[in-house]
């Protein structure tokens, strides 16, 4: 193929687009929206992964979480309920011994308690008693004000410091810091607040609340609770290691005898991914039927105007022929007259989408707050593919046409009037 | 009488032995074309005459290798056209083969200039030296000043001159033109005559088909179809050769 011949051909094609501007339209209607939907799915899609990979980065990828639960949450549930809870002592004698990791810290947690602040009354806080080295991991970075220090650790303080959606809703004006609040008819100080750091997916980070454990066990009581170890290996390269030394150092600090089951949980980010993975599967199965249903549409407008292309053009194709067009030049002109009006669908579709999705992200969290993951902007990959995908239809589309065209008899076609 | 034995210019450019077309109608089949030798050599004017069913617009299918014969010889160059494929046979067209049509064939959206370069394109000749053969064409036929019109911009005449060009645009070894001045008066009839007659007299080789006596009276040569046979092939010994200055210059500088 000549390159004269293509340029040629692409000119045919829009000038051939140019001339009915309105039936290409329509024609690409179907591309339009078959391309819509999947400019949409990859926009939902990739929001999904970016809140992921936003999750990842504050639970920490080099991080493990020994817990009587299990996150991923695919075992058998009554079995992981009837563990024995991991006790403080056992978690502090875990943090003593580990070696391999960086950090190792004790997290006791309760859920659905109240806290109040001046008149103010709210529910449904999780409080966490741990020590001061939660101030070194991801999870423990301050917006404003400081983390507890070691001394204050050490002796048990009654501070705290609160989760970023905790502050919005306790502080609706004014500085928390040096602000009391009460918990259990105690009065805690005020330190800090912790950076937001919950996606819209994952908020629950946001409405937790750390103090000294010491501080915790003597609100809450010392026992009844199965308290977890958060462990940062220090790089992703070590996670191998202190899993397994981890895992060794649990069984033995447990008792387990050698061919048991572990009866803890050694957690991961990675369990999240399976959370995500439900999500974009159903994101998919919405999308991919509705998908193929209007690429089917828009493969068969376009093929039904190549076909009426075509009979238009059979005198133009006969002259052509005359002069010298091979049959693989005519098949190449509608081929590509197909693809290019489907590719005008596709940047047709891409336009009105980066304007939808612009609208969606910027008004539509006003009202729902779980939708605040999607991006304003969509990814740029998303115009190549639907770049390639609507040629590609475009090109399938336009065949049975193109070839048909391009087996006219020159002297049938000749005789045409048009 | 038989031209075909004689020998001119060496080998002939086309050379067809016993050829015949037959086409299946239903159940019927019609002999467009019974049996038919030709020789045609360089710069020769070749007329071909007949009633319509004479098989003359056939022959003309066979000879500018839009179509090929069922039985028979057709050596096109020494090439064995009746052997080619679809692709062959439009390289052929392409390269050796100018048409002008009744109807002038032209790309309706497309400039004059653009009309006249697109056989070059389907040549793969790069932009420039289109550009500038297709002006060269252009001038030869008198249009130098309608190169960006479009067909619709141009009177019969003029269209058919464009055809004109298009046809010597790859500098083809045969003209074949099918009733040129069918669908133009007699005066600009008469003009696009003088101008085959210009191009016969430039070297080139030409083929009419025409059921006009006034038009084939322009060929050297007059070949008479019957019935899908040749009935008469024989030198025109009343040549129209116009040497009237005012019709030529009223073709090259209209």
């Amino acid at each position: 193929m000549k390159l004269s011949e293509i340029s040629e051909n692409i000119k045919i094609a829009f000038e051939a687009m140019s001339v009915n501007k309105l039936r290409s339209l329509l024609a690409s209607l179907g591309v339009v929206i078959g391309i819509s939907f999947v400019i949409l799915m990859g926009w939902v899609l990739s929001g999904l992964d970016q809140a992921l990979e936003d999750t990842f980065n504050i639970i920490g990828t080099d991080m493990l979480y020994i817990d009587k639960w299990d996150w991923a949450g695919g075992r058998n549930w009554k079995k992981v309920r009837q563990r024995k809870n991991i006790t403080y002592n056992q978690a502090t004698e875990f943090c003593e011994k580990i070696k391999n990791a960086e950090l190792a810290i004790p997290n006791a947690r309760e859920f659905g308690y109240r806290i109040k602040y001046k008149n103010e009354e709210f529910q449904g806080m999780t409080f966490i008693g741990t020590k001061w080295e939660h101030s070194l991991t991801p999870a423990g970075a301050t917006f404003i004000g400081r983390h507890f220090t070691q001394f204050e650790d050490d002796i048990g303080s009654n501070v705290i410091v609160l989760g970023y959606k905790v502050n919005q809703a306790l502080m609706v004006e004014g500085d928390p810091l040096g602000q009391y609040v009460k918990i259990e008819g105690r009065k805690f100080l005020v330190i800090g607040v912790i950076k937001k750091q919950g996606t819209m997916l994952f908020d629950f980070v946001d409405n937790q609340c750390f103090m000294p454990i010491k501080s915790f066990q003597s609100v809450f009581g010392k026992s009844g609770r199965s308290v977890s170890i958060a462990i940062k290996a220090g790089s992703i390269n070590n996670l191998d290691e202190v899993r397994a030394e981890s895992e060794g150092l649990m069984r033995q600090i447990r008792n387990i005898k050698p061919g048991e089951e572990n009866d803890f949980s050694i957690n991961e980010t990675k369990a999240f991914e399976s959370t995500v993975e439900v999500l974009r599967l159903s994101v998919w199965s919405v999308g991919i039927g509705m998908t193929v249903l209007s690429f089917l549409v828009g493969i068969i407008g376009i093929m039904n105007i190549m076909f009426v292309s075509v009979t238009e053009r059979t005198k133009e194709i006969g002259i052509r022929k005359a002069v010298g067009a091979k049959k693989r030049t005519i098949w190449m002109q509608f081929i590509i007259e197909a693809a290019i009006l489907s590719f005008v669908g596709a940047i047709i579709a891409f336009i009105g989408c980066s304007a939808l999705v612009y609208l969606v992200a910027t008004f539509l969290p006003k009202f729902v707050p779980e939708t605040a993951f999607l991006s304003p902007v969509l990814p740029y990959e998303l115009l190549l593919i639907a770049s390639f995908v609507s040629i590609f239809v475009g090109m399938l589309a336009g065949l049975i046409p193109a070839v048909r065209g391009a087996n006219l008899d020159p002297v049938e076609a000749l005789r045409r009037e048009n | 009488m038989d031209l075909n034995e004689e020998n001119k210019n060496g080998k002939p450019i086309i050379d067809i032995e016993h050829i015949a077309k037959i086409y299946q109608m239903g159940s019927e089949f019609v002999h467009a074309i019974r049996d038919i030798t030709l020789k045609i050599y360089k710069n020769d004017y070749l007329a071909i005459m007949g009633p319509s069913g004479s098989g003359k617009s056939t022959l003309m299918n066979i000879i500018g290798c839009l179509d090929t014969p069922t039985k028979g010889k057709y050596l096109f160059k020494d090439m064995d056209v009746s052997e080619m494929t679809d692709n062959d046979l439009a390289s052929i067209r392409n390269k050796e083969i100018g048409f002008v049509f009744q109807t002038f064939n032209l790309l309706a959206r497309s400039s004059s200039l653009k009309n006249v370069e697109l056989p070059l394109i389907y040549a793969g000749v790069g932009k420039s030296e289109r550009d500038d053969r297709a002006m060269k064409a252009m001038e030869n036929v008198g249009l130098a000043d309608r190169v960006n019109h479009k067909p619709n911009e141009l009177s019969g005449g003029q269209r058919q001159r464009v055809a004109i060009a298009r046809a010597l645009v790859t500098e083809p070894s045969i003209i074949l033109a099918d009733e040129p001045t069918g669908n133009l008066d007699s005066k600009t009839g008469l003009e696009i005559m003088n101008l085959f007659n210009e191009l016969w007299k430039a070297g080139n080789t030409i083929i009419v088909v025409t059921h006009e006596e006034e038009v084939a009276r322009f060929a050297k040569r007059i070949i008479k179809l019957r019935d899908g046979l040749i009935e008469n092939d024989s030198f025109n010994h009343h040549q129209r050769i116009t040497n009237d200055t005012s019709t030529t210059s009223s073709v090259t500088n209209q």
